[in-house]
């Protein structure tokens, strides 16, 4: 298991990413496949920022990465007000506008996307791959919640 | 990431290198915009340095080509990595953009008299 605690500053949001890559090519994934879990988790957290923290550099988030065996399992946690889920959802594909594409790609990269309801302060935002279903990276259409 | 502009037969071509994200991106938005602004007849992007793009580069990109619509400037974009054409592909972007293999068939194309398919 690994656990970065950050500040909520986009520059550092390359090493989330970094360390997504590392922990999925681990668990057997090409770098391609574990740049698109890069991608997924990069625009979870860039969430966090803009939207949870509204643009604040000086809070923290944390991501848990764990390599189970049959999956990988994410875990963003940020101490920000609670996640309105019912407000979350990717715009459709053809309103072409700039922004809205995040939780789409979420959406499109990992298997499961839920918030833990057990979270007492801030949000925990659980995202996981099942290893089975690698090379399957297109989950357009998926309802699953996302951050 | 850094964005470098340099000018061929008045042709805008923006170099971009690095990872375009949250952080980079607003970098990118504004070379791009000022260089579509600029009443220059045609912007080219050169994403060849870019390894990674996020959904904030690409709302920059789309940005560019709602203004270059507006001002009627030719947009086009090349050397895209393969990650980041599949992201756009994935998004549906991919035909909504003018995208060249290459520079030299982007400057080929772009000189040429028909209009690009994203105007």
């Amino acid at each position: 298991m690994i656990r970065v605690v950050m500040g909520s500053e986009p520059r550092l949001l390359n090493i989330l990413r970094a360390v997504v890559i590392f922990r999925a090519q681990e668990a057997g994934l090409s770098y391609p496949e574990a740049e698109y879990l890069a991608l997924a988790i990069d625009e979870a957290a860039a969430n966090v920022i803009r939207h949870t923290y509204g643009g604040c550099h000086d809070a923290l988030l944390a991501l848990e990465v764990r390599n189970l065996p049959d999956r990988l399992e994410f875990l963003l946690e940020d101490w920000g007000p609670k996640v309105c889920e019912d407000l979350i959802h990717p715009r459709p594909l053809d309103d072409l506008r700039p922004g809205g594409l995040g939780t789409f790609f979420i959406n499109s990269f990992m298997d499961e996307c839920s918030y833990e309801q057990d979270c007492q302060e801030g949000n925990r935002l659980k995202l996981v791959k099942f290893l089975s279903r690698k090379g399957d990276w297109c989950n357009e259409g998926s309802s699953t919640q996302s951050g | 990431m850094k964005v470098q502009v340099r000018n061929l037969d008045n042709i805008s071509i923006l170099d971009c290198s690095g990872d375009v994200d949250l952080y980079s991106s607003p970098r990118l938005r504004e070379a791009l915009l000022a260089e579509i602004k600029a009443d220059g007849p045609s912007v080219l992007v050169n994403m060849s340095g870019v390894p990674y793009i996020d959904s904030s580069g690409i709302a920059t990109l789309v940005e560019g080509l709602q203004l270059s619509r507006q001002t009627k400037t030719r947009l086009g974009l090349f050397g895209l990595r393969p990650n980041a054409r599949s992201v756009l592909e994935l998004a549906r972007l991919h035909k909504v953009f003018t995208i060249f293999a290459a520079e030299a068939e982007a400057l080929e194309k772009i000189g040429s008299t028909k209009p690009f398919s994203g105007l």
